[in-house]
């Protein structure tokens, strides 16, 4: 009798009838592996693990309900229809029937997804719960170089990197960009949009080579539904700003970022942001804009005027609710850099930092055509430099490097300096995505942030019981009101650390009367002088622990014990990989002293 | 023209037609002839300039020689293969190529000359111009003629020839001798002496070896490369028209026009139809569709939300982790790894190699492009899309409350937990220990071959027998009144008296020890048992047939079972030493046996095979009257409780059963307390523990609770790891009958006793 034996007559059921393998999906739905593939990207159909695998291990399951979701789709037909469409013009270029081919090819079949992403994703805070992968890929390919051979076009390449800027203005004008790394792989973003944390990662900016095992057709279709999908995000982002959304943009200045390539095409999209916004922001403004500025902004503003006139008083409306619905990150991130003004030496990566420092409230201009305000502008608080001297100093300023925006921004401070003061070699760039605590091990330059995050919150509320952390922070003493409080705080910890201690104590002595007690017992084997057992000593005491894991473990059921040493692995490496950097300190430190 | 061929064509067809075509160009006048030449563009082209010849009716002769000129291509073909046949011709080539450089007006006047030439050179056969023409082709230099005779045997097959000794003839029809052929060994080294030789072609029509000239050489590279033989010669010259088309008044063809150019076009017409149906019924459109907008506020409302969503839940895909202080472009230094650990990694396997090795840089101007980005933004797609999606529950406890909740091991004492005393004086791994009733010494038995027992409270050796073969089993007559011993080793088991005991006691064991007359046996116990005497040591001895493994005395130390290596029903046989009788169990044993248990009260009988325990009635017969199913690989060893309802066994992947037999044939727990071989089990008489013995070198204690309470399952706690063996395992282990003392017998030749 065969294994799942299924006498005639009795319908399938279970998991036979509730699942079919990839093959029998394709078999089902008639299609090839290509169409089914791009069908399930676009549809979000994916496999899925039945508890008893009825044709094997090495088969992908579909739920039956799934597929047919995929055999009700239009956009199928759609598909089938565009194939037989393309054997047409095929038939017609093959009998040379050249104005036959060019007609058809002029009506051909197109396909829409928003349908699709309004089923995918029935309401905003779906989508913007699924968008880390789409903002990933539309950046990533926003610096790809278009290829023929990869069926990759100029259009597409320069419409991921126009919806990739659209996002980032939204986000840098709403100020809910909240931490920022700069990693290998590139820099880490994370925003906080409706409560939803979106973290995306853009690459660095420089030329990406294309990689020969990568399969394209997976990738572009991935990129198309997710193209669409930002699009209209956008809009909606756009739209709750009451701006009109596929944005206008300066002619003057797009010609402009022609010339400097894709670096500026960026400002672009983000200064236009700026202005579309607030106009209210733009009359009040105290900025020392060039009159050449102002003029672009005018000549924005007439394509603006049209369109949002009627929608202008709504719009403050709109950003005075807004005000009052922001939250208290949004408002320190709103006002971390507010009265800085930075300008960007040619070297430092300008795209990511006319990102991120309006996103926090600050001004920032940079070295070339169509910038705000020039480099010799004397409100400039700070100049990004990222060469290993600069060249002519400006005394009204500091001159820092890049890392020293990310480090401020994720310590929501504005740190020090000198660390960062050109030509030095910066202080660790550390992850703000990392718990510390919990991790194990505290980097020292991650204790150094929070003594001055905390010094930085006594300065700015002077609240009892805030500072207690931070008693050896000699800038916490220069305040003569603090220093009292600080006393206090240092008694309670004082306090505190002597009980802890104590409690070590006691334990510490428990456990030597625990050893004493098991002393005594095998002393007699010492007066027997049958063998030499007289060390106690951590070995043993170790030893005797491991014992008492070990009797409890054999009491176990199998289930519980595999999942016990499985949850004991993973502790056990988590805690031989602190251990080894915790001795790469050590190392380092000997060697350096 | 017979004698022209015979000229012309010399070794092979193609030369022919080469040739042929040669003597075409010269012989325009000849319709016949035009056929064969091999371009058929040529073809066409000569077909017109004989048209016109005919039209303008100009002198042939000149018209012909003229055309020749200008349709130089022509000649140089036929040179260019003259030449290469053959480097005779090398003249007739220069002077054509002479030709080509005047070209034009003096053309024919050069030809003529060549012509003269060459029909002075080819000797008397001048009767027809063109074969004259043909010849002058071929052979065009006085001096090359005196070097070879010419063969004249004509376009024959030199198979003919093959066996004569002359090759053809001359044109004075002189026999043209062969040459001496060369063996092949000077013809080799001629070759390997000669730098010049790879210019040498053989040439079997003539019977001769040819050199080619450096020119020669070249045209045929030339030729190879598929281009035209002449390095001068420019297959693209500006096309000169012969024909002034400016004041013709006359068309060319005096064909009247067809009617089909006064005729609408049908097939147009159609077109025209087509074309109108398909801008009628709108297939065609001429003003472009308004493009409908492709954004537009998808979530302007969100009553679509409130629907419910008929389909499976979705999924979400997991979020991808988070980088950590690793992956920063400017870690801390200390999350960078030394250089040995970066060589380590290169030793390791690809799987378990880190995928991320962290790379600091000094400043952000410096990193490069990530070279995997693609890659990992390509595997991320493929896990969206083909990786089975489940909802997996995170559980976050704490791994320790995963631990059952056991009674305290302070409320369970007394247990053995320390060594106490060690029993030295073995040479040899201990295989087995005894004790006797009453607790006060303990007998055992090692591979060195001697049997010693030992007080047990001070460790004194008392009694050694030393035998020559290694002990495998020791059992003490479980009897206080019976101080007996039983051994065994090799095929043997032998009975000791260990003369301790009172007087009255000492003559019953002499009694029994004493081997009077033997009852009569079966045939079929005496073919696997014998009774003797020991002669050593004043005993009894019983000899087997196979190595006997095992030995296990009964309750009441009548009778003794032992456990051989063999199948069937003579694998055990139970010895009753009142009456000197063996007897052979009644059933069958599948498999081989490991182990024999008597039931502490009742008339059962245990074997353990390899893989489970069967429960037998000795007084009844046949079937077992119940199955164990261990569910083990390989049973080692077995022990039962003093109540006689639980069974403990052990095995040898480390696995400890408890069964309760009135509750299940399945193990009620299953111990995997060992990381190896389970070597022996013990339960203690009085006191509720239990121990286990391993390879690796412990002893595991437990508290194993029975309770009257049928209800209540036995309650199963594990108290001690016993370590103190040296490698080789413990062997053995017994508890003392009356303390709960634990003895040990390790593979160090030391016994050791646990004292609680």
């Amino acid at each position: 009798m065969p294994k799942h034996y299924r006498p005639a007559g009795k319908k399938k059921e279970g998991n036979a009838a509730r699942y079919m393998t990839r093959s029998q999906a394709l078999k089902h739905l008639q299609v090839n592996l290509n169409l089914f593939r791009r069908l399930c990207i676009v549809k979000g159909i994916f496999p899925r693990e039945p508890k008893k695998k009825v044709k094997g291990n090495h088969h992908t399951y579909y739920h039956v309900k799934d597929i047919a979701f995929l055999q009700h789709e239009p956009l199928l037909e759609k598909f089938r229809e565009i194939k037989t469409y393309q054997k047409k013009v095929k038939k017609a270029k093959a009998k040379k029937n050249e104005e036959l081919a060019r007609l058809l090819l002029t009506r051909q079949p197109t396909y829409k997804l928003d349908r699709l992403i309004r089923e995918r994703y029935p309401t905003f805070i779906d989508a913007l719960r699924d968008l880390d992968d789409c903002l990933t890929m539309v950046h990533l390919f926003a610096v790809l170089p278009a290829s023929d051979r990869e069926n990759l076009e100029v259009k597409r390449v320069h419409n991921c990197r126009r919806l990739s800027h659209e996002w980032q203005a939204y986000i840098s004008r709403n100020h809910a960009l909240r931490k920022v790394f700069v990693s290998v792989k590139g820099i880490y973003y994370q925003a906080e949009l409706e409560g939803q944390k979106i973290t995306w990662l853009t690459p660095h900016a420089i030329q990406q080579v294309f990689t020969n095992d990568v399969d394209f057709s997976v990738l572009l279709t991935f990129l198309e539904f997710y193209e669409t999908l930002l699009a209209f995000i956008n809009f909606k982002l756009y739209h709750s700003l009451n701006v009109k959304y596929p944005p206008i943009l300066d002619s003057r200045l797009e010609a402009l970022a022609a010339d400097l390539y894709a670096l500026s095409r960026y400002i672009d999209a983000s200064s236009r942001g700026m202005t579309v916004e607030p106009k209210v922001d733009a009359s009040s403004s105290s900025q020392s804009n060039d009159c050449e500025e102002s003029e672009l902004r005018l000549a924005q503003l007439q394509h603006q005027l049209p369109s949002s006139e009627p929608g202008a008083l709504m719009h403050i409306v709109a950003d005075n609710n807004k005000e009052v619905e922001e939250d208290e990150e949004t408002r320190v991130c709103k006002s971390l850099f507010k009265d800085l003004k930075f300008f960007l030496s040619r070297e430092v990566p300008r795209e990511s930092l006319l990102f991120v420092i309006p996103a926090f409230g600050g001004m920032v201009s940079w070295e070339g055509e169509g910038a705000p305000f020039k480099e010799d502008d004397e409100s400039i608080t700070h100049h990004i430099i990222d060469k290993p001297s600069a060249g002519h100093l400006y005394l009204s300023r500091e001159y820092v490097q890049p890392q020293w925006i990310y480090d401020c921004v994720n310590a929501r401070i504005i740190l020090p300096t000198e660390k960062y003061l050109v030509g030095r070699i910066p202080p660790p760039h550390l992850s703000p995505f990392v718990d510390n605590e919990s991790e194990g091990y505290v980097p020292d330059y991650a204790e150094t942030i929070k003594r001055l995050q905390a010094a930085a919150r006594n300065e700015v509320l002077p609240l009892p019981g805030v500072g207690k952390e931070d008693l050896e922070d000699p800038q916490n003493l220069l305040y003569a009101g603090v220093i009292s409080r600080a006393e206090e705080a240092e008694a309670a910890t004082i306090k505190k650390k002597m009980a802890t201690l104590e409690k070590q104590y006691h334990e510490e002595l428990k456990m030597e009367v625990k050893v004493k007690g098991s002393n005594a017992v095998v002393s007699p084997v010492v007066a027997e002088g049958s063998e030499g057992e007289e060390s106690v000593d951590d070995a043993t005491k170790q030893r005797i622990a491991r014992e008492d894991a070990d009797t409890s473990t054999v009491m176990m059921s199998r289930k519980k014990r595999k999942l016990y040493e499985a949850m004991k692995i993973g502790k056990d490496k988590k805690k031989e990989s602190v251990e080894r950097i915790i001795r790469r300190k050590k190392e380092l430190n000997a060697t350096q002293e | 023209m017979p004698k022209k061929s015979k000229g012309a064509n010399k070794d092979d067809k193609m030369r022919e037609n080469k040739s042929k075509s040669v003597s075409v160009k010269s012989q325009k006048h000849k319709p016949a002839e035009k056929e064969l030449k091999p371009v058929e563009e040529k073809e066409v082209i000569s077909l017109k300039e004989e048209e016109l010849l005919q039209e303008s009716g100009t002198d042939s002769d000149y018209d012909a020689d003229s055309l020749s000129g200008s349709l130089n291509s022509d000649d140089f073909d036929s040179d260019i293969f003259d030449s290469e046949d053959d480097d005779s011709q090398r003249e007739t080539k220069d002077g054509e190529s002479s030709e080509d450089s005047h070209e034009g007006s003096e053309d024919n006047e050069d030809d003529d000359e060549s012509e003269q030439i060459d029909s002075d050179n080819g000797e008397e056969d001048g009767s027809d111009e063109g074969s004259e023409q043909g010849e002058a082709v071929e052979e065009s230099d006085s001096s090359e003629d005196e070097v070879a005779p010419r063969n004249t045997v004509g376009d024959v097959p030199l198979v003919w020839y093959k066996d004569e000794k002359h090759i053809g003839y001359d044109i004075t029809g002189k026999k043209i001798t062969k040459k001496e052929k060369r063996d092949k060994l000077d013809s080799f080294l001629a070759t390997m002496d000669d730098s010049k030789n790879w210019r040498k072609i053989y040439d079997d029509y003539n019977d001769e070896e040819v050199e080619l000239t450096k020119e020669e050489s070249k045209i045929i590279r030339r030729m190879l490369k598929g281009e035209a033989p002449h390095a001068d010669f420019d297959p693209y010259a500006p096309y000169v028209d012969w024909f002034k088309w400016d004041d013709a008044i006359h068309p060319l063809s005096s064909a009247p026009e067809p009617k089909r150019r006064f005729i609408p076009s049908k097939w147009e017409a159609k077109m025209v139809v087509k074309y109108v149906r398909a801008i009628r019924k709108g297939w065609i459109k001429f003003d472009k569709p308004e493009e409908e907008p492709n954004v537009y506020l998808l979530w302007g409302d969100d009553s679509a939300s409130d629907q419910k969503n008929k389909h499976l839940t979705y999924i979400p895909p997991p979020k991808l982790k988070l980088p950590g202080h690793d992956e920063s472009y400017n870690p801390s230094l200390e999350y960078i790894p030394t250089e040995e650990e970066k060589a380590s990694y290169e030793l390791m396997y690809e799987e378990d190699r880190p995928k991320f090795i962290p790379k600091r840089f000094t400043s952000l101007r410096s990193i490069p492009a990530y070279e995997n980005a693609l890659r990992e933004s390509f595997e991320r797609c493929l896990d969206l899309y083909l990786c089975p999606r489940v909802r997996k529950k995170r559980i976050n406890i704490d791994p320790e409350s995963l631990k059952p909740k056991l009674p305290s091991r302070k409320d369970l004492r007394p247990y053995p937990n320390s060594c106490y005393l060690e029993y030295k004086g073995h040479t040899g791994p201990v295989t087995s220990i005894s004790t006797d009733s009453s607790g006060q010494w303990i007998a055992s038995g090692s591979t060195d071959g001697s049997v010693r027992i030992w007080e047990v409270e001070t460790g004194r050796c008392l009694k050694i027998w030393q035998f020559v073969e290694a002990i495998k089993c020791v059992s003490w007559n479980p009897l206080s009144s019976l101080p007996i011993i039983a051994a065994a080793m090799g095929r043997d088991l032998v009975i000791l008296n260990t003369e301790l005991g009172s007087d009255e006691e000492q003559e019953i064991i002499k009694e029994r020890l004493h081997l009077g007359n033997l009852p009569e046996s079966d045939a079929s116990v005496a073919a696997i048992v014998s009774w003797l005497p020991d002669e050593l040591y004043g005993g009894i001895k019983i000899r087997h047939f196979k190595n006997v493994s095992y030995i296990h005395w009964n309750r009441k130390g009548d009778y003794i079972s032992t456990v051989m290596a063999s199948g069937e029903t003579r694998g055990v046989v139970t010895h009753q030493l009142s009456k000197k009788l063996t007897r052979r169990l009644k059933f069958k044993i599948r498999g081989l046996p490991v182990c024999t248990l008597f039931h502490p009260s009742r008339s059962y009988f245990f074997i353990a095979t390899r893989k489970d325990v069967r429960v037998f009635n000795l007084l009844e017969t046949d079937e077992p009257i119940k199955k164990l199913e261990t569910g083990l690989k390989e049973i080692s060893s077995m022990a039962i409780h003093p109540s006689g309802d639980h069974l403990i066994v052990g095995s040898k992947e480390g696995k400890l059963c408890w069964f309760d037999t009135d509750l299940s044939s399945k193990p009620y727990k299953t111990l995997k307390n060992h990381p190896k071989d389970i070597t022996n089990v013990a339960f203690h008489r009085s006191y509720p523990l239990f121990a286990s013995c391993s390879e690796d070198s412990t002893a595991y204690v437990f508290h194993g609770m029975v309770y009257n309470d049928l209800n209540q399952n036995p309650l199963i706690v594990p108290l001690e790891i016993l370590r103190g063996h040296s490698n080789g395992g413990v062997l053995d282990c017994k508890f003392h009958p009356r303390q709960p003392w634990l003895f040990t017998a390790g593979a160090d030749s030391i016994i050791k006793l646990y004292c609680h």
